[in-house]
């Protein structure tokens, strides 16, 4: 072990550490609230340019052998993670002043950032429990609603049931193997055993049920809606893009044979289906996010079923527009001293009237998941539907394109909101959170960029 | 500067505008109103320019810019001038003006907003004519929906979320299944050639076996025939136009609808020759469905924009059979006839919209005797009822008859050959130029003459302004209509190259002018 390496491959990682040391002790030693958010920040910063660093230098390493290593791929998708979570904290200033939601927060992206480097299997396990677990008292910190702890314990429950999932396909894949390495996963999916296919649907099991994918999807909607909008909008990008990042860390490049793709196909697409008819009937905004959110990560697992070097790309290109747009739409969202009221889809009528640069900046976004060009979620799902393609599915593309057509519409009813409906007298006076500007250009200007060139994102695979 | 860039300059020029809109002050709204005209002036030069200097004896592209822009996948950013879009891309440059100038005193609500969304479409419709990359070309077409989703919604009539919606969802549903199409469509040449592109000119040459182009120009055709509207997939049209504002009406009578026959042109029939001739039949009996269901629907509507969003169904129905004749005289007839309906469409709906500015009413029973109340408004009306039933030296007659006469010129042999269908097509065809006179002579009459009576009267006449805008219209219509030999040169070339593409070598039919 070389301990230059250990340094530098993690530095990323370390400063997360550093950031979440430096909380504990300020609140130990001076105890005032503001400080919190300032140290997370540079925190995150420091991380966010110490993983482009690794990327634009092409450093790879591997300080523990068999377990952990980074490429230039894994710090980019780490840059990706740390800075989506930019905006996230930028608007979380007004909802917590406690040192302990920084802490948390850094503890899960530090979780996120280790299962994207792993290399085997106990790694990867480590990497997805400690991203999942400060998510839960996240939920619960969102004081402004009296069901949340319900959403946090339902969280908690499934949450639980994943990780005893993935343990078992773990043990599984071991006993076939007698090897912990992550490429076991990888070839078991060419094995037609019955032992590596049952480690393998286990392993994918929990994965679909940590990034909600129908029928594990239950939890989504009560854990969006009860947490408080930076946790919804942290859950809802940096949780569902770690998730997808494990999966692309288990999958690697290998193509996925018959039996299996039926199963990674049919309930991704029952997802898309789902999310997108179910979200057409909700009233609260929260809510309507996890019904999106739960028809992405539909998409998002069909770019599994390409093999190859496009699977990355789709995966990665994806998850960082999903994760921009989504974080875009929670950063101009009002902040109600009634929470529940403020989340109602009603009280964004006539928001353009009220607050235009939020309602276009809302528009924007909307359009974007709905995946209409100009905008970079076209791009995102053209790349996803493309894989499936040349990988051979053609039934398989052409229903998932239908299924995100159903998704238009409910999109298109927030801009109708927005835009067409006239506010209504009781509208709740909700001011914008004293960051959102700043955090809405975090997320506004690399959006253009990848619209307009999409390429300096894809050239780098 | 060369013409290429001059090209970039008129496809980026709204662009530009909408930049420059939004940043002007909040509460100036003539000032917003003059900048967009300014910048929809400066496109209409650009365009006449390039019009003039484009030149009809050189096949292929002209004035053509090709940089790459997804480099892996071949995509790149490549537009130019061919014989098939130059009419379209002058006929949009010349109704962008027009169509600022018709909202001049119409729009009072977030008059910015407004503006930047009519340079918005106005950028996406020259992007979807110029685009020489199919995927380019896909994301100007869906680019489009967005500014009509809002200008349909936010300005509109009653009923404008209920048909704005309808739109959209009907035209993207179209869309989604090309996109399926275009990627396998990439893919498979890919496959076969091992050269990864979007270049139009690349997948034209590409060798696909019966089975697959039928299913891939099944899903383009869907697209397109959505948004020609052709029956039976019409149904979302005549709502767009009754809830949408003026402008939105003229945009989508004017250019929008020239859309879906312009993909069949470029895109539909060239890509899948052998699936197009193979649909023709079917494609031919829509067309002429179109043209007799939209007429006989357009005789017994009581509001005039439906009259004239139903007679759109009907005079896009020629272009549709001019096309799938496959006959030179005909696909000639079929782009003139885009241009002329345009025109006389775009003209219609304005006027509607200048005399609704002042009765709020468009229902053909509150109106009677405008000729004498408002001659100058009446002599207009007549002009542009003339050339929508296809009068002589009118352009309506030239592309009309030119269809018409080329789906005669390809159903001659058929018939010989013993097969009657086309001829009986045409035959039926024809009597849609019956039943055009009718609604629209009738309508004329019913709102011009007899008792005179009008919501609101005494009105008052139109304006310079509405005058100039009619002007113009109407000179191009006559410019049209008596030398349209000029236009005709310009696209000749690329319309014998079309018909060669599609009909093959098995059939020449009329090719002799």
């Amino acid at each position: 072990m070389n301990w230059h390496e250990v340094v530098k491959a993690m530095l990323p990682e370390h400063l997360l550490l550093a950031g979440m040391v430096i909380l504990l002790t300020l609140e130990i030693l001076r105890g005032k609230p503001r400080d919190g958010f300032v140290a997370a920040f540079l925190a995150l910063v420091a991380a966010a340019a110490a993983a482009l660093m690794l990327h634009a230098e092409g450093y790879a390493g591997a300080p523990f052998s068999g377990h952990f290593s980074v490429g230039p791929t894994a710090a980019l998708a780490k840059f990706a993670l740390i800075a989506l979570a930019l905006p996230v904290v930028l608007i979380s200033r007004d909802d917590f002043a406690e040192t302990r939601y920084y802490v948390l927060l850094l503890a899960s992206l530090y979780g996120a950032c280790l299962l994207v480097s792993s290399d085997s299997l106990p790694t990867l396990f480590l990497g997805l429990e400690l991203m999942s677990l400060p998510v839960y008292a996240l939920v619960l910190l969102a004081q402004l609603r009296a069901d949340s702890a319900e959403a946090a314990l339902k969280y908690l429950v499934l949450g639980g049931t994943a990780t005893a999932t993935f343990l078992m396909g773990v043990a599984l894949l071991y006993g076939w193997s007698g090897s912990m390495s992550t490429a076991v996963f990888a070839a078991a999916l060419g094995s037609s055993d019955t032992l590596p296919v049952a480690g393998v649907v286990l392993v994918v099991a929990s994965l679909f049920l940590k990034a909600a994918i129908v029928p594990f999807h239950g939890w989504a909607p009560d854990a969006y809606e009860g947490a408080s909008v930076p946790v919804t909008a942290f859950m809802a990008t940096i949780i569902k893009a770690g998730v997808l990042f494990a999966a692309l860390r288990l999958f690697e490049t290998a193509p996925v044979t018959r039996p299996l793709v039926d199963v990674l196909a049919v309930l991704p697409l029952v997802s898309m289906i789902w999310g997108n008819v179910a979200a057409i009937r909700q009233t609260s905004f929260r809510r309507m996010i996890a019904y999106s959110s739960i028809a992405h990560a539909g998409y998002l697992f069909y770019a599994l079923l390409g093999a190859g070097p496009g699977r990355a790309q789709a995966i990665i290109f994806y998850v960082v527009v999903y994760g921009i747009m989504n974080v875009l739409a929670f950063t101009v969202l009002p902040r109600g001293t009634d929470d529940e009221r403020s989340d109602r889809l009603e009280s964004l009528q006539g928001l353009y009237q009220r607050r235009p640069f939020a309602a276009i900046m809302l528009g924007v976004s909307m359009l974007s998941l709905a995946g209409l060009p100009p905008l970079p979620g076209f791009v995102a799902k053209f790349l996803v539907f493309r894989n499936v393609l040349a990988a051979g599915y053609t039934g398989y593309a052409v229903l998932g394109l239908v299924a995100s057509y159903l998704g238009i519409y409910f999109y298109l009813r927030v801009i109708q909101y927005m835009f067409m409906n006239p506010a209504t007298a009781d509208q709740p006076a909700g001011h914008p959170r004293r960051l959102a500007l700043a955090a809405s250009l975090l997320c506004l200007v690399p959006a253009i960029a990848l619209a307009f060139f999409p390429g300096w994102l894809l050239d780098r695979f | 500067m060369g013409e290429s860039t001059l090209l970039n300059w008129l496809l980026w020029l709204p662009v530009l505008g909408m930049a420059a809109v939004t940043l002007l002050p909040k509460g100036r709204d003539s000032l917003v109103r003059s900048v967009t005209f300014g910048c929809m002036v400066l496109q209409f030069v650009i365009g006449a320019f390039l019009y003039q200097r484009f030149d009809g004896t050189v096949a292929g592209l002209q004035f053509a810019t090709d940089v790459p822009w997804i480099r892996e996948w071949g995509v790149g950013y490549r537009i130019g001038l061919d014989g098939l879009n130059v009419l379209l891309v002058a006929l949009t440059a010349f109704l962008g003006p027009l169509v600022v100038a018709g909202a001049w005193s119409a729009v009072h609500k977030d008059v910015k907003l407004f503006h930047v969304m009519v340079l918005f479409i106005q950028f996406a419709m020259l992007g979807t004519f110029l685009a020489q990359d199919l995927f380019l070309f896909y994301v100007f077409w869906e680019a489009m929906l967005i500014p009509m989703f809002l200008i349909i919604g936010l300005w509109g009539g009653e009923r404008r979320i209920y048909a704005t919606l309808k739109f959209v969802l009907y035209t993207a549903f179209g869309s989604i299944l090309m996109l399926a199409a275009l990627i396998y469509l990439v893919l498979y040449t890919h496959g076969s050639s091992g050269y990864l592109t979007f270049d139009l000119r690349h997948l034209s040459g590409s060798q696909l076996p019966l089975g697959t182009q039928l299913w891939l120009l099944s899903a383009f055709a869907l697209s397109f025939a959505i948004k020609v509207p052709m029956f039976p997939l019409h149904t979302w049209l005549p709502d767009a136009h009754v809830e949408a504002p003026t402008t939105g009406s003229v945009i989508l009578a004017g250019v929008l609808l020239k859309m879906g026959t312009y993909g069949f042109m470029k895109l539909g029939f060239p890509l899948f020759p052998e699936a197009a001739r193979a649909m023709m039949p079917v494609i031919m009996t829509l067309a002429v469905t179109s043209i007799v269901y939209g007429a006989c629907l357009a005789l017994v509507q009581t509001d005039i924009k439906k009259i004239i969003a139903y007679s759109s169904i009907s005079h896009l129905g020629y272009v549709m059979l001019g096309l799938a004749s496959l006959d030179l005289i005909g696909i000639q007839g079929a782009i003139l006839q885009m241009v002329s309906h345009g025109l006389v469409a775009g003209g219609l709906f304005l006027m509607v919209g200048m005399i609704y500015e002042r009765t709020h009413s468009r229902a053909v029973a509150d109106y009677g005797g405008l000729a004498r109340m408002l001659p100058v408004f009446s002599v207009f009306f007549t002009i542009l009822t003339l050339a929508s039933i296809g009068l002589p030296t009118t352009s309506g007659f030239a592309g009309e008859f030119m269809a018409l006469l080329g789906a005669f010129n390809a159903a001659w042999p058929a018939h010989l050959a013993g097969n009657e269908l086309p001829l009986t097509l045409a035959v039926i065809a024809v009597s849609g130029v019956v039943l055009g006179a009718l609604y629209m002579l009738w309508l004329a009459q019913r709102i011009l003459f007899g008792e005179a009576r009008a919501p609101h009267a005494p009105l008052v006449d139109l304006n310079a302004r509405e005058t100039a805008i009619l002007v113009a219209i109407v000179v191009a219509i006559f410019a049209i209509g008596l030398f349209p030999g000029e236009p005709l040169g310009k696209t000749e070339l690329a319309a014998r190259e079309f018909q060669q593409r599609v009909a093959g070598e098995t059939i020449q039919l009329g090719s002799a002018r």
